[in-house]
């Protein structure tokens, strides 16, 4: 029974209720939005408990952004000052309330728990790396860090427990592009400025870019680079080691992984890159070290695992882009390095399982359809699976960056747990994806059916060769196996090329022409987004 | 005694509410992107459009 006090409140404030207000045909979610901008007039209200939980979580990643200048304030005003990509840091909090517009009740409770995990996590990291950046003075721990390409999973490093890996473009590049549309296009143009191919994947461009407008932190002795695992054309793992100058050594995984043939390679290569980076800094690989950070990333895909079966019914509280993005910076740039993620997961999962004991319906029980989701970086600058959510009533129940790696590794051998290294390592960000073979992507019915689902969405980056080769067969395919398939073309970081605009009204198209339904709120059909963040 | 105590409590109770009011006036109504979006960010992209880069290709 509701409280009659919390009730007169909602009563009063409904009209700052976007949901309210689509179901009452009195506007919706973009009703409170500046034309163009992406800043809303007011923040939703979401009945009295879930906006108090909202406002509190708010000020528990102020919090987080407060302790990270405290800590280091001179480093990060300078950090500031220096990179363009902090500015688009500032972001952040309109990036959170887009991501989670409508979502109420448990599923706004998780949603705020795995995003201030990435909250604290990241700004920790930012202070850390800036107090650390020769460019910026350098610091005591500039050359204990190791700068690593940051699709290679960073958990094999854990045997230097004196050393601390960092995913170099992770905070230039990889997270940002997620939180500032308009971020990437000024570095895809100073890369295509000297005349470099203008139609290869946009985030090796925009690295590149980076990597010439020297906004790259410096840190570290030695530098652990890979095979990019997607577009390669574009060379942007040579322009980096070029300009950064420091040691390097490429840890070129097997590309075609699932050939038993190429684990010993692999294995092999990850041998060679402990051996360079133990000569190049002194130090020896402590395999116990390893260990027990392995046992942490163990647990983590154990609830990952339990987490899928729960997502196989229509009772998961946890979905879109609250499971995707945190299991994309959990798993790709935590990789089991910190306790505070797997503390995270057992809250998590216990929430959840009280939610299907509950047989609790997310999203008020307008779930329409349940999608998977095969989409990278252009899913989250566009909020994508909320937006979908909101409009057509589609629930993206897994996206593509939760299936990488979740085999479990050898705690007590280390040949063995090399072995378990090297396979969940090929199974990282886009590895596993575009380039790994054709199994991984033909994969998507096997995965869309073992998670319940009858609709397909596939995001095509239109200047991905891997990918565009594979377009006919994938909707053949769909018409067979009976799926509603939808083909979301994007430029990846390039929002110039495919606007956010573009990418919805192909889903628009789709769903009121093929499918004919009517959207749930019809002011998030048709809207201009273009000068957003 | 017992009134300085009282007093205090009241004290600290309202500079709570002055801190909650303050605080959630600033989130309900987006304040904080408001000020990022017109003001901040103008300022910062300005300074950064000015900055002078070395850009080779090596």
């Amino acid at each position: 029974m509701k409280n009659p006090i919390t009730a007169f409140i909602d009563k009063k404030m409904q009209r700052f209720d976007p949901i309210w207000r689509a179901e009452n045909g009195k506007g919706g979610q973009r009703s409170r939005y500046y034309d163009k901008t992406g800043i809303a007039k007011y923040r939703e209200w979401r009945g009295t408990k879930d906006t108090f939980y909202d406002y509190l979580a708010w000020l528990n990643n102020l919090k987080s952004m407060g302790l990270m200048v405290a800590s280091a304030p001179l480093p990060v005003l300078k950090g500031m000052w220096e990179y363009r990509w902090m500015g688009s840091y500032l972001g952040t909090f309109a990036f959170i309330d887009r991501l989670f517009e409508g979502f109420r009740g448990p599923e706004l409770r998780i949603a705020h728990m795995n995003m201030h995990a990435i909250v604290q996590s990241l700004t920790k990291k930012i202070a850390l790396v800036l107090s650390n950046d020769k460019r910026l003075g350098g610091g005591p721990l500039s050359d204990r860090m190791v700068p690593m390409d940051e699709v290679l999973p960073p958990l094999f490093m854990c045997g230097f427990p004196n050393l601390i890996p960092i995913p170099l473009q992770t905070l230039p590049e990889f997270i940002i592009c997620d939180i500032d549309q308009q971020l990437e296009p000024f570095y895809i143009d100073v890369a295509e400025s000297f005349g470099l191919a203008a139609d290869v994947c946009s985030r090796c461009s925009a690295e590149t870019g980076v990597t010439f407008n020297d906004d790259f932190p410096i840190i570290g002795k030695a530098l652990l680079s890979t095979n990019m695992p997607c577009n390669a054309s574009e060379a942007t793992s040579m322009f980096q080691r070029r300009r950064i100058g420091l040691p390097d050594f490429p840890v070129t995984l097997a590309m075609i992984h699932n050939e038993p043939g190429a684990h010993p390679y692999s294995t092999q290569i990850l041998r060679d890159a402990i051996k360079f980076i133990e000569d190049e800094y002194g130090e020896v690989y402590d395999w116990d070290a390893l260990f027990a950070r392995a046992r942490q990333m163990n647990e983590q895909n154990e609830i990952e695992l339990e987490k899928w079966d729960i997502f196989k019914t229509p009772h998961s509280a946890l979905c879109g882009i609250a499971e995707t993005l945190y299991r994309l910076y959990s798993w790709a740039s935590v990789n089991g390095q910190e306790d505070y993620f797997t503390k995270n997961d057992r809250k998590v999962i216990k929430i959840m399982r009280r939610c299907y004991e509950k047989r609790y319906m997310p999203f008020g029980g307008k779930t329409r359809h349940r999608a998977f989701l095969w989409g990278p970086s252009a899913v989250y600058y566009t909020d994508f699976p909320t937006w979908i959510q909101n409009c057509w009533g589609v629930s993206i129940v897994l996206n593509m960056d939760s299936t990488m790696g979740h085999n479990m590794i050898n705690t007590e051998d280390p040949e063995e747990a090399i072995k378990d290294l090297a396979l969940f390592s090929e199974k990282a960000v886009m590895r596993h994806h575009a380039v790994g073979g054709w199994d991984n992507v033909n994969a998507v019915w096997d995965w869309a059916k073992n998670f319940d689902c009858d609709m397909v969405l596939m995001n095509d980056n239109v200047a991905c060769k891997g990918m565009n080769g594979v377009h006919a067969m994938m909707e053949e395919q769909a018409r067979d196996l009976g799926f509603y398939f939808i083909f979301v073309e994007h430029d990846l970081e390039d929002c110039r090329t495919v606007s956010r605009r573009d990418m919805r009204n192909i889903v628009n198209n789709y769903m009121s022409v093929v499918v004919g339904e009517e959207p749930l709120d019809p002011t998030l059909l048709d809207f201009d987004d273009s000068e957003a963040w | 005694m017992k009134k300085k105590v009282l007093g205090i409590v009241l004290k600290l109770m309202l500079v709570l509410l002055g801190t909650f009011i303050a605080t959630f006036t600033i989130y309900f109504f987006n304040l904080e992107n408001k000020l990022i979006y017109y003001v901040v960010r103008p300022f910062l992209n300005k300074h950064y459009d000015s900055q002078r880069r070395d850009r080779r290709i090596v």
